[in-house]
C-alpha cells in the first residue's frame, strides 16, 4: 500500500472514522494475528488478542504523532501479549492455588486446540522466550532491526545477535 | 519483507563482527526467514474479522460518547467556577465597612474635634482642660486632707459642678 494512503487512513482515523478503522483492520489484521498465533499457539487466544489490539488502537491512536506506524501498531501489540501473559500467569496461580485447597494435583493449563500447532509452532515453543518474541515480531512486522530495537529499547547489536542466534537454533531444531 | 529488503544486513553486522562471520551471519538469517516462510500462521477468519469491526464501532461510539461527557463536564465545571468566583466577589463586597458605618462609629467623639482643621483652637481647648483637670486636682487633694475650710459639703457639690461643666465644655468643642 502506498505510504500516502496509510496516512491518510490513520488521519481518518484519528478522527474517529469508522470506514478508515475498518481499513486498518483489514490491513493489519492478518500480520498481528500471524504474530499473536505464533506467540500463543492458539487461535481462539490471538483472535482475542487480535480484538483487544484493535480497541487499543481505538483508544490510543491520539497518540500516534507520526512517524513508521507499523513499528508503534506492534510495539501495541508487544504490549497487548504481555498483558496477555500476566493475566494467564495470575490464573495459572489461582488454579494451583485452587488445586491446593481442595487437595488436587495442580491442574495444567494447556492450549485448548494444541493439535493446531505445527512443526515450527513445535520448534518455536523450544526457543528461549525473549529470543522466539524478537523473531516473530520481525517476521510479522517487516521491520528494519533498527526499530526492532527502538521498539525493546536495546542495542542493536543485542537485537541482531538474539536474532541470528535464534533462528540458526530454529533450523537446528527443525532439521 | 519490503521495509526489510531496505536495510544491508551485511553492512549492519559487519559493524559488530568481522567481514567472514558478518557474511554467514548475514546467510544464517536469511535461511532463517525463508523457514519460517514456509511455514504460514493461521489466519483470522471472516466471522472472527467481523466480530473485531464490530467490536471497534463499538469503542469508537464509546469514546465519542465519552468526548461528549468530557465536554459537558467541562463546561459544567467552568460554570461552577464563574459562580463561585461571582459568589466570593459578592460576598467581600459586602463585608467592606460602608463610609457611613464609619461615620456612625467616629460620632461618638464630639465632630468638632475630629473634623476641625483648625489646630490652634483645638490646643486651646487641651490646655484649658488641662488647668481645670489640674485645679480637680487641686480640690481633690484638698478634700482628701479635710482643707476645705470648715464646709466638707461645699467642697465635694463644688467639684461634682465642675466635673459636669468640664465634660459640657470639652464634647462641645
Amino acid at each position: 500500500m502506498p505510504q500516502h494512503d496509510l496516512e491518510r487512513i490513520i488521519k481518518g482515523a484519528k478522527k474517529g472514522d469508522h470506514d478508515c478503522f475498518s481499513q486498518l483492520v483489514d490491513i493489519y489484521a492478518k500480520r498481528c494475528f500471524g504474530y499473536f498465533f505464533r506467540l500463543t499457539g492458539n487461535r481462539h487466544s490471538s483472535e482475542d488478542l487480535l480484538s483487544q489490539l484493535f480497541v487499543k488502537l481505538v483508544e490510543k491512536i491520539g497518540t500516534y504523532k507520526g512517524g513508521n506506524f507499523d513499528s508503534w501498531l506492534f510495539a501495541m501489540a508487544s504490549n497487548v501479549f504481555h498483558d496477555y501473559l500476566r493475566f494467564k500467569h495470575r490464573q495459572t496461580r489461582l488454579l494451583e492455588e485452587h488445586s491446593r485447597r481442595i487437595e488436587l494435583e495442580p491442574v495444567h493449563v494447556e492450549s485448548p486446540d494444541g493439535d493446531e500447532l505445527d512443526k515450527l509452532q513445535d520448534a518455536l515453543s523450544k526457543l528461549d522466550s525473549d529470543v522466539r518474541e524478537i523473531i516473530i515480531m520481525r517476521f510479522y512486522s517487516q521491520l528494519p532491526f533498527k526499530e526492532m530495537a527502538q521498539i525493546r529499547r536495546e542495542p542493536i547489536g543485542t537485537t541482531l545477535s538474539k536474532v541470528h542466534r535464534g533462528l540458526r537454533k530454529l533450523r537446528e531444531l527443525m532439521e | 519483507m519490503d521495509k526489510q529488503g531496505n536495510e544491508n544486513l551485511s553492512e549492519l553486522l559487519a559493524r559488530f563482527m568481522n567481514e567472514q562471520d558478518a557474511r554467514q551471519a548475514a546467510d544464517d538469517i536469511e535461511k532463517g526467514d525463508k523457514l519460517l516462510s514456509r511455514y504460514p500462521a493461521h489466519e483470522p477468519g471472516e466471522e472472527a474479522l467481523a466480530r473485531i469491526k464490530g467490536r471497534v464501532a463499538q469503542a469508537l461510539n464509546q469514546r465519542h460518547a465519552i468526548g461528549i461527557r468530557r465536554r459537558v463536564w467541562a463546561v459544567a465545571a467552568a460554570a461552577a467556577v464563574v459562580l463561585l468566583a461571582s459568589a466570593l466577589t459578592l460576598k467581600l463586597f459586602e463585608r467592606q465597612p460602608t463610609p457611613t458605618e464609619r461615620a456612625r462609629y467616629a460620632s461618638v467623639i464630639p465632630a468638632s474635634v475630629w473634623d476641625g482643621n483648625d489646630i490652634k483652637t483645638d490646643d486651646v481647648d487641651i490646655a484649658v482642660m488641662v488647668a481645670e483637670i489640674e485645679t480637680i486636682e487641686n480640690e481633690l487633694f484638698a478634700l482628701n486632707l479635710d482643707d476645705d475650710g470648715g464646709n466638707g459639703n461645699g467642697a465635694v457639690g463644688d467639684l461634682e459642678i465642675e466635673l459636669m461643666e468640664v465634660g459640657g465644655d470639652f464634647w462641645k468643642g
